[in-house]
């Protein structure tokens, strides 16, 4: 199997739409300081406690999405390669009589 | 007989974290109005819009992801067997059958044995593989060859 094949197969789709999650929670995460809403030397208020809750959420959540998506499809594929060479080995030790 | 397991951990994996970061979504659209932070009835502050907009892309996309991975799931389960798709109506076509040729006996008995002998390899080359699949990689057994070996025999 080519590497582009295999990377097919780890990264789907909603993967990508995963990675776009993360970004935007990174956004979430630095919106109060980028906007200048959290007043500087303060504690920091209700709207920045709660965006930076989310956002950090927000970014682990779509990095574990992806990662176990990334790791079950390796298992999958490493699995089924296996397998695949098992039946191969099998097939050349004990060829079938015509 | 044993049969297949589809790997599906993938696609829920991919469901749960996209289900979950939707209704962080939803927490944002109504975070600013439930934590008091955008005063009643006063234009709304940069904050609240940025949440509002923020929360409503976060909700659609996550959607959009938990959409993407369930029709995975249910295209796994489709070539897994384990759904089966709606047959489609087909028109009938009139099929003309060719005028029966007599052929000799000996030769239909010879093709009935074929056939027979097909169907047995096919089967036992399925249940080797449905086996072989269940057992994983690092078990290993010689039965199933013996087994293909002895029915190609017979």
């Amino acid at each position: 199997m080519y590497v582009r094949d295999a990377m097919r197969r780890l990264v789907s789709p909603g993967s990508y739409i995963l990675f776009l999650l993360f970004l935007a929670g990174i956004w979430l995460t630095i919106s109060p300081f980028a906007m200048t809403t959290q007043p500087s030397g303060t504690h920091w208020i209700a709207s920045t406690i709660n965006n930076v809750t989310v956002g950090v959420i927000m970014i682990a959540i779509s990095l574990l999405g992806i990662l176990g998506y990334m790791l079950f499809a390796l298992r999958d594929l490493i699995r089924e390669t296996q397998s695949r060479q098992a039946i191969e080995q099998q097939a050349v030790e004990s060829p079938v009589d015509q | 007989m044993r049969t297949t397991q589809p790997a599906l951990g993938k696609y829920i994996c991919g469901m749960v974290a996209s289900l979950v970061i939707a209704l962080a979504g939803g927490w944002l659209i109504l975070a600013p109005f439930a934590l008091g932070y955008q005063p009643y009835g006063a234009d709304w502050t940069s904050q609240t819009v940025n949440d509002f907009v923020m929360g409503i892309s976060v909700a659609v996309v996550g959607l959009a992801s938990f959409a993407l991975f369930f029709y995975s799931l249910l295209g796994a389960l489709r070539a897994a067997g384990v759904l089966i798709s709606a047959p489609r109506p087909q028109p009938q076509v009139p099929v003309q059958h060719p005028p029966m040729a007599a052929e000799p006996q000996a030769s239909a008995l010879s093709q009935s044995d074929l056939d027979r002998t097909l169907a047995t390899l096919a089967a036992a080359l399925a249940a080797d593989l449905n086996a072989r699949r269940q057992a994983g990689s690092d078990q290993k057994s010689d039965q199933p060859v013996d087994q293909f070996v002895n029915r190609s025999e017979t």
